[in-house]
């Protein structure tokens, strides 16, 4: 197992190298460049001064030799530094990490927390009323735009009964943690119903197929309990697809909910990444595209490793 | 069973009850209150993050740098230049703007006694000239640096008097200068090492002479900034003892943060404006704004030429197009009517220009003279060629595009096809400044000063039309060569009217930037120019 997953780290250097060279002619191909900027605010601009701007970013220069300089840069631990601010890219994206983690962790707990008892409930009684309203609710989580639920949740709980805080993550001068939590619950609970509509169908549909499985109808015939056979047998096996699409969620941590992120002014990395790619931004983009690409690889290789322990037939080689 | 389910309900129920509570203590008190710990703490909802605290370099307008960095000069709410950091604004009659034998331009601003930076450094007239340097320097990245490029020297005589020795006639002078930097801050840098200085960037060392200090910048968040004590103006200024500028990109839940009670400004969308008159406590805005929407047409294409080069077509879409119903019924009434590319609050706007319409019975009779007959599929055509033309869109400029759309009506209605082709903002920017394109609805932020000539002027570096006309371009170029207002007020009357008759461009109406401001502000004299709202934050005030 551990020669398995030094072969799997190993592998995380060249598919990082080929992702990079894909992102990278990806955001070159997108049409306009860093200087369209310059003129966003629909302003007069010298075009010697754009083209001044132009040398210094260094995009006047060939791709491949712009490419290079990145790599290179990246090789030595060095992001490059962000077109707009000037600012390290690394020191960026830093800065809004936390943000985005905390929004996307609070989300996935309250997503775990409720999609797991109602795809269980779901899956022990197919079609009962229980699994027809669990049905329904997820649809309904999964049809709704994020924006739009967004701005109903403020519009009840900011406007009308003026309970919970519009946006932003607290209270300029407040340092309360009840403050803070505060500015968590809209974005927070918006972000998890898309969670927990999607794990809620997968954990109940990966039940309903378990508990028909051979294996499950032998345990029952050993004479083992409900409750043991759903508990111990069913409920891990049924987790397996859940574990995968909620490892791949999970890399979701370190690239941001961009649209909650903005309906909500929270500062995370998906506002950082949507600022970046109206900027064209490059060093910013490749920065925060390349981490989530690390983090899709390190939660992938999570995900395997609770298959082996939901599932102790599974075996690394 | 029912006692479980009770108290389970009480459970949530004492939840959302301690939330309840907490939201109230913890966040509409703190939030809406204007005087939170004794402090007048202003909060403003802002459309954006800014990138850089340099006014000189930074890409967005900069009205939250304009709250610490003071200029010679601004512009009020009547789009008129006031003096700041200078005690007047040099001219002919007053005798600071002095013609040589040469024809070279002595101009001597007198400066403000005992202003001091926010270190308490004094400011001085070797700062002003400082700035020039900079400015003018090609890495310094500025804007509109082209404009500083005739002043050949600059003299500090005394702390208190700067001297700029022009080339020639400059009508816009008096625009200059918005920002002054400190030259005892990055006076030992290169203009590429004051670009990339974070700390003068990013608000460690962002000092000013400016109503407010620099406090803290939270990234993605908000900029705060707080009370200078020693404002050269006197201790009454600043009337607010904090602003706090929070980001809120989008429009709906910047809306609702002032619905909501938790900002005391913010902009909104025209749109909106329906929805918010009767909101209690705020009062909303309509600034007409330095920028007009317009309809260009352009022959730098080859499919441009073909249909665009005679005026007589450009005159018949003109026509065809319904500017008042825009105006009232798209815009909602919330944009006025606008004749001419300057704002018609400036003493440079030229009343007497109109632009006829809309009449499609001429419109009609206009195509037919210039040989345009209806083909089969109601579209007109002359020779091979159809009179068809894509119309440039940017992705997510909604008014922008409805009014694509209204055209689009109208224009069908005479005979003539317009699609869409619709961009994504920097791929729109690349195509429009790169001229290719046939039409195009858009709209241009002007300063307060006049000037025409980079956008219609055969070499204006914002003209990407193709269009040239040599009787405009001469007064133009003449209207920005000149120090007397009579002079350059009657050349660009002149071109407003040429601009009008040669049917290039048609102006729609003002943009206006709706405000909403809580009727506790007091002093707010909301401005259109690219200075913004802001320019006399020094005298707001605010409720306790």
């Amino acid at each position: 197992m551990r020669r398995y997953f030094a072969g799997r780290l190993l592998q995380v250097v060249p598919l990082l190298f080929g992702i990079s060279i894909v992102v990278f002619l990806v955001i070159q191909a997108a049409p306009g460049g860093p200087e369209g900027s310059l003129l966003a605010a629909g302003r007069f601009v010298d075009p010697e001064v754009i083209e001044s701007y132009r040398r210094r970013l260094g995009v006047d220069q060939p791709i491949y030799l712009q490419y290079l300089n990145w790599l290179g840069a990246v090789v030595r631990g060095d992001l490059g530094h962000s077109f707009a601010t000037s600012r390290p890219v690394a020191e960026m994206i830093v800065e809004r990490l936390p943000a985005t983690v905390e929004l996307m962790g609070t989300a996935f707990l309250l997503a775990a927390v409720l999609a797991i008892p109602l795809g269980l409930l779901g899956g022990l009684r197919p079609q009962s009323a229980i699994d027809l309203a669990g049905t329904g609710v997820s649809f309904l989580g999964i049809a709704m735009p994020v924006f739009w639920f967004g701005l109903l949740l403020q519009l009840i709980f900011s406007v009308k009964l003026g309970w919970l805080p519009v946006g932003g993550t607290g209270t300029v001068g407040a340092t309360s943690l009840g403050d803070h939590l505060l500015h968590l619950v809209l974005p927070g609970l918006v972000l998890s119903t898309r969670y927990v509509a999607g794990w809620s169908r997968y954990f109940r549909g990966s039940l309903v197929g378990t508990l028909r499985a051979d294996f499950v109808r032998t345990a029952r015939a050993k004479g083992l309990a409900e409750r043991a056979v759903v508990g111990t047998h069913a409920v891990r096996n049924a987790m397996i697809p859940l574990v995968s699409i909620m490892a791949l969620n999970a890399a979701e941590l370190f690239s941001g909910a961009v649209i909650t992120e903005t309906v909500f002014a929270w500062p995370g990395i998906g506002r950082l990444f949507v600022q970046a790619m109206f900027a064209r931004d490059y060093p910013v983009l490749m920065g925060v595209l390349l981490m989530g690409a690390l983090a899709v690889i390190v939660f992938n290789l999570v995900a395997d490793l609770l298959y082996g322990f939901l599932d102790p037939r599974i075996r690394y080689e | 069973m029912r006692g479980r389910t009770g108290g389970q309900a009480d459970r949530w129920a004492g939840l959302l009850a301690t939330l309840a509570v907490m939201g109230f203590a913890g966040c509409r008190g703190a939030d809406g209150d204007a005087t939170a710990g004794g402090k007048r703490i202003l909060r403003i909802a802002y459309e954006r993050e800014i990138d850089l605290l340099n006014p000189f370099t930074s890409q967005n307008l900069v009205d939250i740098s304009f709250s610490m960095i003071e200029g010679l000069v601004s512009t009020d709410e009547h789009n008129r230049f006031v003096p700041v950091l200078a005690k007047t604004i040099p001219t002919t009659e007053n005798g600071l703007a002095k013609r040589n034998p040469d024809g070279t331009i002595e101009m001597t601003w007198p400066l403000h006694a005992n202003v001091a930076w926010h270190d308490g450094v004094p400011f001085t007239s070797r700062d002003v000239c400082f700035t020039w340097r900079f400015v003018t320097s090609p890495n310094s990245e500025t804007y509109n640096r082209e404009q500083y490029l005739g002043i050949k020297g600059c003299d500090a005589p005394n702390d208190t008097t700067v001297v700029f020795r022009w080339d020639g006639e400059y009508a816009y002078y008096a625009g200059l200068f918005e920002a002054i930097l400190p030259e005892h801050v990055l006076g030992g840098m290169t203009p590429e090492e004051i670009v990339r200085h974070e700390p003068y960037n990013r608000g460690a060392k962002t000092i000013g002479t400016g109503p407010f200090k620099f406090a803290e910048w939270k990234a993605g968040e908000y900029i705060r900034v707080v009370r200078n004590d020693n404002y050269w103006r006197g201790s009454e200024y600043p009337g607010i003892d904090e602003i706090v500028w929070a980001f809120i990109p989008d429009a709906n839940t910047r809306l609702n943060a002032l619905k909501a009670g938790r900002a005391h400004f913010g902009r909104i969308l025209p749109t909106q404006v329906k929805e918010v008159r009767d909101v209690p406590g705020y009062r909303v805005n309509l600034i007409n704004s330095n920028s007009v929407m317009h309809l260009d047409l352009s022959i730098s294409t080859e499919h441009g030429r073909a249909i665009f080069a005679d005026s007589t077509v450009r005159r018949a879409i003109f026509l065809a197009i319904d500017r008042r119903a825009i105006a009232t019924q798209l815009m909602e009434g919330t944009v006025t009517l606008a004749n001419s590319p300057i704002n018609s609050g400036s003493a440079f706007f030229n009343s007497a220009v109109a632009y006829p319409g809309p009449d499609r019975q001429l419109a009609r009779q206009l195509l037919d003279q210039a040989g345009w007959t209806v083909g089969p599929d109601s579209v007109r055509t002359k020779g091979a060629t159809r009179l068809a033309f894509p119309l440039l869109n940017r992705a997510g400029a909604t008014d922008r595009i409805a009014i694509a759309q209204v055209i689009q009506a109208e224009l069908k209605a005479i005979g003539v096809a317009v699609t869409f082709e619709t961009l994504e903002s920097a791929a729109w920017t690349q195509r429009w400044r790169a001229g290719k394109w046939e039409a195009v609805v858009s709209a241009w932020f002007l300063p307060a000063d006049p000037s025409l000539t980079g956008l219609y002027a055969c070499d204006g570096a914002n003209n990407m039309t193709g269009f040239c006309d040599p009787a405009l371009d001469l007064l133009l170029k003449r209207s920005d060569r000149t120090l007397s207002v009579a002079d350059r007020k009657r050349d660009l009357d002149l071109a407003q009217l040429r601009l009008s008759e040669s049917a290039r461009t048609l102006p729609l109406y003002y943009n206006v930037v709706p405000e909403m401001v809580s009727a506790a502000v007091g002093n707010y004299r909301g401005s259109g120019t690219n200075f913004g709202s802001f320019w006399n934050l020094y005298e707001w005030t605010l409720a306790r």
